[in-house]
């Protein structure tokens, strides 16, 4: 028996667990009393990650597709077919035919090499983290706006916010831990406003609830920094100190009134008003929004970081802006650089300096154009340009994209890296099964910019091999100079390459609890909280935000349709069939409606004499569908909430129409039946 | 009951008696910064063991009943069907267990051995399984912010079902014996006998350490039993204590005292299956819904209240001749949504005085 | 490994299916026995609304009632097709092996009713756990008083048991009722829920010394209960068995537990005067 601490690898809160071993299995696991982003507490999924770590029903050897049958091989030739075929189609195709697409679930370390590889040895910008499509949107804004694109607080710092703003994530299903650190955060006696659609179980929590039709957040902020500014409420000392651009900002705040507002958004004004007040009152205030899944415009998140300028709150403990990474490493992985357009680091890659010190590094050119994104890739011109397609941990089938089944019929050539034999691994040409969590020491990094270690605790399965190691041996056979011994090394280099990443060794990161980036060479204690510095350092950027034109439901489609992406993200997850508890609470759904289902809201389904579960039919003007509706009270009155598994329903509504926005007025009606 | 005087320098000998008497022994060990964790003591460890520590967290319960345990193992060949029960009988030692935990074993043997049937995994385990338990009396050290042993009077010093008992009276320890086999141990040279001034000084720390718990919980503690126990608890108290848990499962998987679990089969070979239980939580939305569909208890606050109606309701403090609250304070830790049982307990208290003030206890 | 006095009460001993009978869309009665001799005898010994558990391994574990009457010779299970387990076994071809073990749960005590005339009361494939209590008062008939028999379901081919309810009517002092929700062309019984056969012409059910045996879905359940009421029955007259989510079937997963009782343990069987006090949906 052994106790090893780790790292959670489910969600980006990145919880402290120990495992317990016995011999070369996994038995236990438990939450860190100390560890700081946890204390002590975990969520469901940790408290059986031990029993998907300990899943027997793995992949065990490499696969190749042969007669159209996938047949288990040798390693050698696995990987030699895969350094042959990349070869054969650059050459042909080029460069720009081969695309990398991770998972935001991988190791730094593993996505580090992964576009290494992909801009180094085979000279392509194609490389992106499949599940966020719109985690570029946080990414340019707050780069824009702040510099640095990511929380810029701790999470044990909302102890000492004397106000939350919970902004559309459902933090109880996608982060549960945090959603506790706000519950007790609010039971201690911090206000808590939740701004949203749906009325999730934070929400219920919450003092002011200002539930608002989708996408209308930017209309809310602005309003509220209208109030805030009206009443003389703003931090004037910091603004002046510290921020650029206040001019432009406010000559565009004076078109916001708070009574279109409410309008638009469907809250009460008074409400509103509340919460503005709530916000710029408090000593500190913490605003929390989702970066990843679900479509949010560049002018909402500018909005929440204007009013998060406007009330100084960054640069101090408990105050600040958590732009939320809700799988375990999509922080990680976006900093190594898993970006179309940026380099490790987020530097651009059409920067010819940035190019330049890569170049250097890594010890090749480096192609100067940014690459395609997952999106564009599985589109209907992506499939055409695109040839090759590499899917490292990633199963696009099971995640937001509409479509990815016939897309993956078009490639000609897809590797697939994996623990399990995904939906989307049954399409490819060669499998490589890899070690699992547990089973090797890599890093990830925590919505909160922990970089932390996942230890190794039992040995793979024989012959299987960390996911990072694998690329390495490909990019050997195709020519390359690389030597990792292990994935520290791979580190080392990464410290080389990432300023901000520049003490975070290994040695360095098994000390205490990981460290929360910038941890530079000198300052190797990382830094919990960012602006820290006063006045001379850093320079904060206001954006002016035209006022959203308010849009109005055509009178044949009173009801917003909404297609969401994260909520049932975990549900169709493949590591929670590998747990008997899991498995029991998330498929509960599929067993309640086997056929899927589309969200109501109860009074809307009283009006309309809709039953939960019965059949409803759901009109566009692109086209319509019928579904089950899931009755729900946590659903906006009018709106629709569609999961993204209904792919068939979505293709249905939209038929040829592009389906770009996540949202499309819509009607609902009983079908008979 | 027998009791011995031992040098504070001998205290940890006893570990090493265990071990030479066969026993694989379990003890605390520190983790990292406050983590502490039950561990096998081996040559390696022996010099890191300690006396006062935090209670570890993952309870030690599971040494009797553990997270994950198989029950069979099944192999399938031509149509047949071979099914291999698991047996597994560890000679071992618990070194260093607390005083709640001591009553939650106890619980669990109630529970698991004193019923219509009695669990043949658990009597395995149970059966060779010496309890050498610590008196919590390092108030920094031993007692967390969260324990409430005095209210469920199971502690800081257990009164029965441990095989030895130890006691710290600063230069020496005071060793009492609860069963025969820990009689056997005192009669090692080690021992000698005590005298009336050592009693005197136990019964000191004794009460120096109830000192140290909040006056006023224990009073609370029994009318909130009253309260649930009558259904007196408030319906919207329970939906406040509801909208607060996030359905972790964490209060009772750390529980000394729960023993829900689930049992799925699981693939372990190509022709080979073997059937796990795991803790369970009644808590979760899956706990009591059927195949077909039917839950009932779907709200969460339905499933909330189960786990204190469970823990408090005479009923079931009759049925099992003991109450399934140890008083430990890990679900306080645990808690996300902090409505552990003192918050709870608190919680209910205050709503159900505010309602029907007459009902306040006096003491 | 010395042998242990305890019984390991998880371990389920291997059984044969022997055949298939079909008996409505998506409920089969399987007919089979154990492939252990000594099992098959300690196995016999159950008594009308114990359940057992049965393993498909790969699968799962799930509780059924027992329907046959221990007075009568094969042992079989009546299951519906509701989940993965249940499928499971809808599968399985007379020769191939799963596993049981039980039987479990208090049962209907039979004795303590001598001498009371019995109503049963199923709606649907209530009528499954209710069929070993019907078979063996039939078979001590002497014991008992006047015996009578109301069953619904929602068409004619959702009859249960259709055969056995042809013969138990032929049954000297046996009364047999039938009722469907819908008719079809060929139906020229009763058209109704279960309810309106009590006040039928002719139909006369009596009150004392009446045990009522009440099963089937929630909704007829309450308005059964709510007619039985009306007619003077009293709440520990009125019996049924309750179905909860089980895992272990012996007191323990914590799973059936309703208010103070485990189902597993403290019922199946209880009275409405019981099921009142547990406080829970039905």
């Amino acid at each position: 028996m052994a106790h090893t601490l780790t790292t959670c690898m489910f969600c980006g809160v990145g919880c402290g667990v120990y495992l317990e071993t016995s011999g070369n299995r996994v038995v236990g696991a438990y939450p860190s009393v100390s560890h700081p982003a946890n204390q002590g507490r975990i969520c469901l999924r940790g408290w059986h990650v031990h029993e998907v770590a300990d899943s027997q029903d793995r992949l065990k050897a490499p696969l190749i597709k042969k007669k159209g049958k996938l047949q288990e091989v040798s390693w050698d030739e696995a990987f030699g077919f895969i350094a042959q075929r990349l070869s054969e189609i650059r050459q042909q195709h080029g460069p720009d035919s081969i695309a990398f697409l991770n998972s935001p679930r991988c190791s730094n370390e593993e996505s580090y090499l992964f576009q290494k590889f992909a801009r180094s040895v085979i000279g392509t910008n194609n490389v992106h983290h499949g599940t966020g499509v719109y985690s570029n949107n946080s990414i340019n804004v707050l780069s824009e706006m702040i510099g640095v694109p990511a929380s810029t607080n701790s999470i044990r710092e909302l102890d000492s916010a004397e106000a939350i703003i919970v902004d559309g994530v459902d933090l109880v299903r996608r982060m549960p831990t945090l959603a506790g650190a706000v519950i007790r955060a609010r039971v201690n006696g911090a206000k808590l406003i939740v701004v949203g659609t749906r009325r999730h179980r934070v929400a219920e929590n919450a003092d002011i609830f200002v539930q608002i039709r989708p996408n209308t957040e930017a209309m809310l902020y602005g309003a509220m920094a209208k109030i805030i500014v009206d009443r003389g409420l703003m931090n004037l000392g910091f603004i002046r100190q510290r921020c650029a651009d206040y001019e432009p900002f406010l000559a565009e705040l004076q078109y916001y009134d708070l009574l279109t507002t409410a309008e638009v958004c469907g809250a009460a004004p008074e409400l509103i008003e509340k919460a503005a007040l709530a916000y710029a009152a408090a000593k500190s205030a913490a605003l929390l929004y989702s970066t990843s899944m679900e479509e949010r415009s560049k002018d909402s998140i500018r909005a929440v970081v204007n009013l998060a300028l406007l009330t100084g709150n960054l640069g101090k403990k408990g105050s600040g802006v958590f732009a939320l990474t809700e799988q375990n490493n999509l922080q990680g992985v976006c900093d190594m650089g898993m970006l179309p357009d940026r380099l490790p680091g987020y530097q651009l890659v059409s920067d010819p300096g940035a190019r330049a010190r890569f170049e250097k590094i890594w010890g090749t050119k480096l192609p100067a154009s940014a690459g395609s994104g997952a999106r564009t890739v599985f589109s209907g011109n992506g499939v055409n340009k695109v040839k090759a397609l590499w899917l490292l941990r990633y199963d696009p089938i099971s995640t937001a994209f509409r479509d990815v089944a016939s897309s993956l019929r078009r490639y000609e050539f897809i590797v697939v890296q994996h623990l399990f034999m995904t939906e989307s691994a049954q399409h490819a040409d060669v499998i490589l099964p890899t070690s699992a969590f547990g089973e090797e020491q890599v890093s990830f990094t925590s919505t909160e910019r922990r970089i932390q270690l996942a230890e190794k605790v039992v040995d793979p399965p024989a012959g299987l091999t960390p996911a990072w190691d694998q690329i390495g041996h490909i990019a050997r056979l195709m020519g390359a100079q690389w030597e990792y011994g292990s994935a520290a090394e791979v580190m080392d280099e990464i410290c080389e390459a990432v300023p901000l990443y520049g003490g975070a060794n290994y040695a360095n990161l098994a000390r205490e609890y990981g460290r929360q980036w910038p941890c530079t060479k000198d300052r190797p204690l990382g830094t919990p909280f960012l602006f820290e510095e006063n006045g001379n350092g850093h320079r904060f950027h206001f954006a002016a935000v035209s006022k959203p034109a308010g849009t109005t439901l055509p009178k044949e489609f009173p009801q917003i349709l909404v297609f969401g992406h994260s909520l049932y993200y975990w549900n169709l997850n493949v590591l929670i069939r590998h747990s008997e508890t899991l498995r029991r609470e998330y498929r509960a759904l599929w067993l309640d409606y086997p056929d899927g289902f589309v969200e109501i809201n109860d009074e809307d389904a009283k009006r309309l004499g809709i039953r939960d579960g019965q059949k409803i039919r759901l009109s566009a003007a692109s086209g319509s569908a019928t579904a089950p509706a899931r009755v729900t009270a946590e659903v906006m009155p009018g709106t629709v909430y569609i999961p993204y598994f209904m792919h068939e329903l979505e293709r249905q509504v939209f038929r040829a129409a592009p389906n770009d926005s996540n949202l499309v007025a819509g009607r609902i009606e009983k079908e008979a039946a | 009951m027998k009791g011995r005087i031992l040098d504070r320098g001998d205290v940890l000998k006893i570990v090493d008696l265990l071990r030479a008497d066969g026993y694989e022994v379990i003890a605390p060990f520190h983790g990292r910064g406050r983590d502490t964790f039950f561990d096998k003591v081996t040559d390696e460890n022996r010099s890191r063991l300690e006396i006062h520590l935090p209670n570890p967290y993952y309870p030690p319960k599971r040494y009797v009943f553990p997270h994950i345990e198989r029950l069979l193992k099944v192999h399938k060949s031509n149509g047949d069907l071979r099914i291999e029960p698991t047996c597994y009988r560890p000679k071992r030692a618990l070194f260093g267990i607390r005083s709640c935990d001591v009553a939650g074993i106890y619980h669990l043997d109630r529970f698991f051995l004193g019923k219509e049937f009695a669990d043949i995994y658990y009597e395995d385990r149970r059966k060779n399984l010496f309890l050498v338990n610590v008196v919590c009396t390092d108030t920094q050290r031993d007692i967390g912010e969260e324990c409430f042993c005095v209210c469920t009077d199971t502690g800081p010093a257990a009164r029965d079902h441990f095989d030895l008992q130890l006691m710290d009276l600063g230069e020496e320890f005071m060793v009492v014996a609860g069963t025969s086999a820990g009689e056997a141990l005192l009669s090692n040279p080690l021992f000698r006998k005590g005298t009336e001034a050592h009693i005197e000084k136990r019964r000191q720390i004794l009460d120096a350490v109830r000192k140290r718990f909040k006056p006023d919980t224990t009073s609370w503690f029994t009318a909130t039993v009253r309260y649930v126990s009558q259904e007196k608890v408030l319906e919207k108290t329970w939906e406040e204590i509801g909208k607060r848990c996030v359905e972790c499962g964490g209060c009772t998987y750390v529980c000394p005292a729960c023993t829900c679990f689930t049992v799925s089969d699981r693939q372990a070979g190509p022709n080979e299956i073997e059937r796990v239980r795991t803790w369970d939580a009644c808590a979760l939305g899956g706990f009591t819904r059927m195949a077909g569909g039917f839950n009932p208890r779907r709200a969460v606050h339905d499933r909330r209240n189960r786990r204190f109606f469970r823990k408090l309701a005479h009923y079931f403090i009759q049925r099992e001749l003991s109450m399934a609250c140890v008083g430990c304070g890990r679900c306080a830790a645990v808690c996300h949504g902090d409505i552990g049982m003192p918050s709870v307990v608190e919680m209910i208290r205050k709503a159900t005085e505010e309602v029907a003030p007459n009902e306040r206890v006096s003491h | 490994m010395s042998a242990s006095a305890t019984e390991n009460v998880y371990l389920p001993n291997v059984a044969v299916l022997d055949r298939v009978v079909t008996e409505i869309p998506e409920v089969k009665t399987f007919y089979w026995h154990f492939e252990d001799a000594a099992a098959q005898k300690r196995f016999r010994k159950f008594r009308p609304g114990q359940f057992a558990e049965v393993s498909l391994f790969g699968t799962g574990e799930f509780p059924t009632s027992l329907p046959p009457s221990p007075t009568e010779d094969e042992t079989f299970f009546t299951v519906r097709k509701v989940g993965s387990c249940t499928n499971a076994l809808h599968e399985l071809k007379p020769g191939d092996k799963f596993a049981v073990r039980g039987p479990y749960g208090n049962g209907f005590p039979m004795h303590e009713y001598y001498g009371r005339n019995l109503v049963f009361v199923a709606g649907g494939i209530g009528l499954i756990p209710l069929r070993s209590a019907i078979v063996y008062a039939l078979k001590n008939r002497d014991k008992y008083r006047r015996i009578q028999i109301f069953h619904g379901a929602k068409t004619p081919g959702e009859l249960m048991y259709v055969p056995d309810l042809g013969e138990w009517g032929k049954s000297p002092g046996v009364e047999c009722y039938l009722t469907v929700d819908r008719a079809d062309k060929n139906w020229t019984g009763n058209v109704g829920v279960v309810g309106s056969l009590f006040k039928k012409p002719g139909v006369q059910v009596p009150v004392e010394s009446t045990i009522a045996f009440v099963c089937g879905p929630p909704i007829m359940f309450r308005f059964v209960i709510k007619d039985l009421l009306a007619m003077g029955f009293r709440e520990r007259h009125i019996v049924s068995t309750l179905e909860r989510y089980m895992k272990c079937g012996v007191g323990k997963c914590g799973h059936c537990c309703i208010g103070v009782a485990y189902v597993c343990v403290d019922g199946p069987v209880f009275t409405y005067e019981q099921i009142q006090r547990l406080g829970e949906d039905i």
